[in-house]
């Protein structure tokens, strides 16, 4: 198959939902133009801007790294360090190796340093990873952030990522989902930054064939934490409906983000979900929520979380209060250990 | 008995390996294998394959499954 764009070199990519097949120069010219188109389109970065780029050391945020530094924008890329066994060493090892290809220094956040590596603190508070997992990277997107001077977050999420989404808040009608689903999420002061997610034109093929043509070693296993997650059921059933039918992912996202649609606002009118309360019991929580766990409550200014300061619309924000019931489900432990 | 070398299929997430008579195309290689297309890519050695790339006998294949969860 010869490329569809410069009709001379072989096919690298082949892409049904675009009518398209790339060799690898014309797919890199692509690539980044529909990474491109998609942050002018809803003007998710300005040329000022300095991004806080979440790397986890799989294909998606390294590769929007590279775009992102190719694209001329001042990055910094942020590690959070999850606590998990053997993955988490990997994970990093992928995040620095890609990061000193490139000349740069990655921030690094280890959770166990901070007292709440995320598989111990499931166990503890008995709620599934993912959740937590959740809560406490937009706490330290957040501070990192604030702390750096970082005018905005960027993260990985592709369109599969988002579609999977927008399937799961359309079966269960989660209505305040659905109303801030968007790749902006506004900043709301306060320390609260403007998040984007500038891969959400791109499937997760395209970045993994971006990713693989541009010899960045990304790591291919998944979190071991995330195997159960629903997004992976709701990607599955999408994927059966774009093998039959390609390009109903795009069409499908494209329209639920036209302004006109009914079921969302718009991002300027969206809240931002960072300072929502955590759920503080029961068998929380569906991991498709967990990215933007919403709450009927987070509306108006965010104010200072009164134990740590981080923009919260309780009392105090639910780092802290996921930190506290921790430190008192140790408590208990130790407790019942020394009887 | 000689054994005519056969394609290798590998699926390193799965911990998955299968041998099929060649030459096949990779969307046959992939329906064998039990994967969709719009799951992995497929690589062999520092190339990347179309789904309509002939693979011959004695090759090797990769099956790089591109599905994240959480």
């Amino acid at each position: 198959m010869k490329c569809k764009r410069c009709r001379r070199a072989e096919a690298a990519v082949d892409l049904p939902s675009h009518h398209a097949a790339f060799c690898p120069d014309c797919f890199f010219l692509f690539f980044r133009r529909q990474v491109t188109e998609g942050i002018r389109k809803l003007r998710l970065l300005a040329p000022e801007d300095r991004v806080l780029v979440c790397v986890s050391g799989g294909k998606d945020s390294l590769v929007l790294w590279d775009v992102l530094m190719d694209e001329g924008y001042e990055t910094e890329g942020l590690y959070i360090d999850l606590g998990i066994d053997g993955y988490s060493d990997r994970s990093k090892e992928k995040v620095l190796a890609y990061a000193a290809s490139r000349g740069k220094t990655p921030i690094v956040v280890e959770l166990a340093k901070e007292g709440i590596p995320i598989p111990e603190a499931a166990r503890c508070v008995r709620m599934q990873e993912c959740s937590i997992c959740g809560t406490v990277k937009r706490y330290f997107f957040n501070r990192v952030a604030a702390e750096g001077k970082f005018t905005v977050v960027a993260t990985g999420h592709n369109l599969d990522d988002e579609t999977a989404r927008l399937l799961g808040n359309l079966l269960h009608w989660q209505r305040d989902h659905l109303a801030r689903q968007h790749p902006l999420l506004p900043g709301a002061g306060g320390g609260l930054v403007r998040k984007v997610k500038p891969l959400w034109r791109v499937s997760e093929v395209e970045t993994a064939a971006y990713g693989f043509l541009k010899g960045i070693d990304y790591v291919t296993e998944e979190c071991p934490m995330s195997e159960d997650a629903t997004s992976l059921v709701y990607k599955e059933a999408l994927s059966r409906i774009e093998d039959r039918m390609p390009g109903t992912r795009i069409v499908f996202y494209k329209g639920f983000l036209d302004p006109s649609n009914p079921l969302r606002k718009g991002p300027e009118a969206a809240a931002p979900a960072d300072a929502a309360p955590m759920p503080e019991d029961g068998p929380v929580v569906d991991a498709m929520r967990v990215t933007e766990v919403d709450s009927e409550e987070d509306v108006g200014t965010p104010r200072a979380c009164a134990s740590c300061g981080a923009p919260t619309y309780a009392e105090t924000c639910s780092f802290c209060r996921l930190k506290e019931r921790v430190r008192k489900a140790r408590s208990l432990r130790a407790a019942r250990g020394s009887r | 008995m000689y054994n005519a070398p056969m394609i290798t299929v590998r699926l390193p997430q799965k911990k998955k390996e299968i041998e099929v008579r060649g030459p096949r195309r990779v969307m046959d290689l992939l329906a064998e294998a039990g994967v969709r297309s719009t799951t992995v890519i497929v690589t062999q050695g520092r190339k990347l394959l179309t789904k309509d790339y002939r693979v011959e006998d004695g090759a090797t294949i990769d099956v790089i499954s591109v599905v994240s969860g959480g």
